[in-house]
């Protein structure tokens, strides 16, 4: 929208006549190119073209709609000066359910009309199609200028309501079959009377930057709802997201090759050890001393041990011999099978591992306090030590991290599209709609990335 | 602005990542003592771990 435009300069030129049913001044705009005009006090609709003003139909408004850009304001559209001449009401009815929706004649002496529909704060920019689009008999889609359009709903309109003047012979309670075939922002709407048939097409315009082009004090309505031509605030964010989750993971892929190439995941103790359950004595000792190097990095403890039907749990306690500091921990180790009704069943293992996070550089040794039940005989067990070994489970974190936020996304958008398509008679989000979209933005997005690099 | 947010919080799991893996962060459960005597090498009975005397589960099949 720009308040720049061509002409009409000056203040808008009208001329006033007088309605030949009840006296009242009426006020015509589009001088020679309105074809009816309503006399706003009596509801006659009269026939511009004729001198004397023929009445041509007298209707009764239940109710009187003000129109909220009012006849006669100016405003820029697309750069161009327009003025609101012509309001009307038209309704359709859904499983006996009337919905109805406003349309602004707008006119311009240089540039012809064009029309602003307002349906629960949705507003969309009209102006009538100078070719036809190629529309298949019995097809869901039609397809304008390279773009395809899908089928959104086809309902019989009739007009209830209108005030100021029209370029055509506008009559209450006469009906259209009018289709939409959206491609948000875009709608383009047929509309067939008897074998007549009119196409436009409509694009999705904020009331905001209405108020502001017609300079219209307060504010526009509050949107209500997911209209068939919004656009989706979502759609553009979900390739990005993508785009960008693709390039993170992917660097998160080159992190996590680069990790287990400087790892370390070097053995820096393997023992093995017996633990006799028959004797009830002190069962704790301590391994040899051994180095860790290195910066501060991890140590990974293994535990293999063999037990059958049994178990064995030690008390680890890593201690630093130069500092005292130490780290302490339990494990088991248990390992069960057997058979029953169900069939063959195990549980547990004879191998355990634990990862000691953030160790320093020093001299260390463990200390190692078995227990098991007693009188279970020897178990043997192997104590295993690695210094710095690289842990998938922060890159798995890191994937989940990366994907929920993409995740969300492309669902709220995915839900913004659900909540259009439930407002058509087409049914539902249809095949290849949203989901497909964003699976194939997913797509794009990896091989435009791979072809960058 | 979803395009930063994403920008930044994409570079801080990076980030993150690396310093887990760098730093050797685990998420197994460790609880580190200090000043543990020079005295428990030679008798290793006087040091009591916070984890002894376990209670094994006998429950299940």
């Amino acid at each position: 929208m720009s308040s720049a435009g061509p002409t009409p300069a000056g203040p808008p030129q009208v001329r006033s006549l007088n309605c030949p049913s009840c006296g009242a001044t009426l006020t015509v705009r589009s001088f020679s190119h309105a074809v009816t005009i309503v006399c706003d006090s009596c509801h006659s609709i009269l026939d511009a073209q004729d001198p004397r003003l023929q009445v041509l139909q007298k209707f009764e408004a239940a109710t009187r709609d003000a129109p909220l850009i009012p006849l006669g304001a100016r405003g820029a559209i697309r750069g161009t000066q327009f003025e609101v001449i012509g309001f009307q009401r038209r309704t359709i009815q859904v499983d006996g359910t009337p919905y109805s929706w406003h349309e602004y004649v707008l006119f311009n002496p240089f540039k012809g009309f064009r029309y602003l529909t307002e349906y629960d704060g949705h507003w969309n920019d009209v102006s009538t199609l100078r070719a036809l689009p190629d529309l298949s008999p019995g097809a869901s889609t039609l397809t304008y200028l390279g773009e395809t359009y899908r089928h959104f709903q086809t309902a019989n309109a009739s007009t209830s309501y209108v005030l100021g003047e029209f370029p055509w012979q506008v009559r209450v309670g006469e009906t259209a079959e009018v289709s939409d075939y959206v491609a948000p922002p875009r709608v383009i709407s047929s509309e067939k009377t008897g074998k007549e048939v009119t196409w436009s097409m409509g694009e999705y315009i904020v009331g905001s930057d209405l108020w502001k082009a017609f300079r219209l004090p307060g504010q526009a309505p509050v949107p209500t709802g997911v209209y068939e031509n919004q656009p989706s605030p979502l759609s553009a964010n979900v390739k990005m997201v993508w785009s960008l989750a693709a390039v993170f993971l992917m660097a998160l892929t080159v992190l996590l090759i680069a990790f287990y190439s400087i790892a370390q995941d070097r053995q820096v103790f393997s023992q093995s050890y017996e633990f006799n359950t028959n004797v009830k004595s002190e069962a704790s000792f301590v391994t040899d001393g051994f180095e860790l190097n290195g910066h501060t990095s991890n140590v990974e403890l293994s535990t293999t041990a063999n037990i059958n039907n049994n178990w064995i749990y030690l008390n680890y306690a890593l201690i630093n011999q130069d500092t005292g500091h130490a780290y302490d921990f339990g494990r088991e180790v248990s390992y069960y099978h057997g058979y029953d009704s169900d069939g063959s069943w195990s549980e547990g293992s004879t191998h355990d591992t634990v990862t000691i996070p953030r160790v320093p550089p020093g001299h260390y040794y463990l200390r190692v306090e078995p227990e098991s039940d007693f009188y279970h005989g020897k178990i043997y067990y192997t104590i295993t030590l690695k210094r710095d070994v690289p842990q998938i489970t922060f890159f798995g974190l890191g994937v989940l991290a990366l994907l929920v936020p993409a995740g969300l996304i492309t669902w709220r958008s995915m839900n913004f599209e659900h909540l259009r398509w439930a407002e058509s008679d087409s049914g539902g989000v249809p095949a290849g709609g949203a989901l497909l979209n964003t699976v194939e933005s997913l797509v794009d997005s990896v091989k435009s990335t791979e072809e960058d690099e | 602005m979803i395009r930063t947010f994403f920008l930044i919080y994409g570079l801080a799991v990076l980030g993150g990542v690396s310093v887990a893996e760098y730093q050797g962060w685990s998420l197994n459960r460790v609880d580190e003592v200090l000043n543990v005597p020079k005295s428990v090498r030679d008798n290793p009975g006087s040091y009591r771990s916070v984890y002894g005397y376990y209670h094994h589960y006998t429950g299940g099949k």
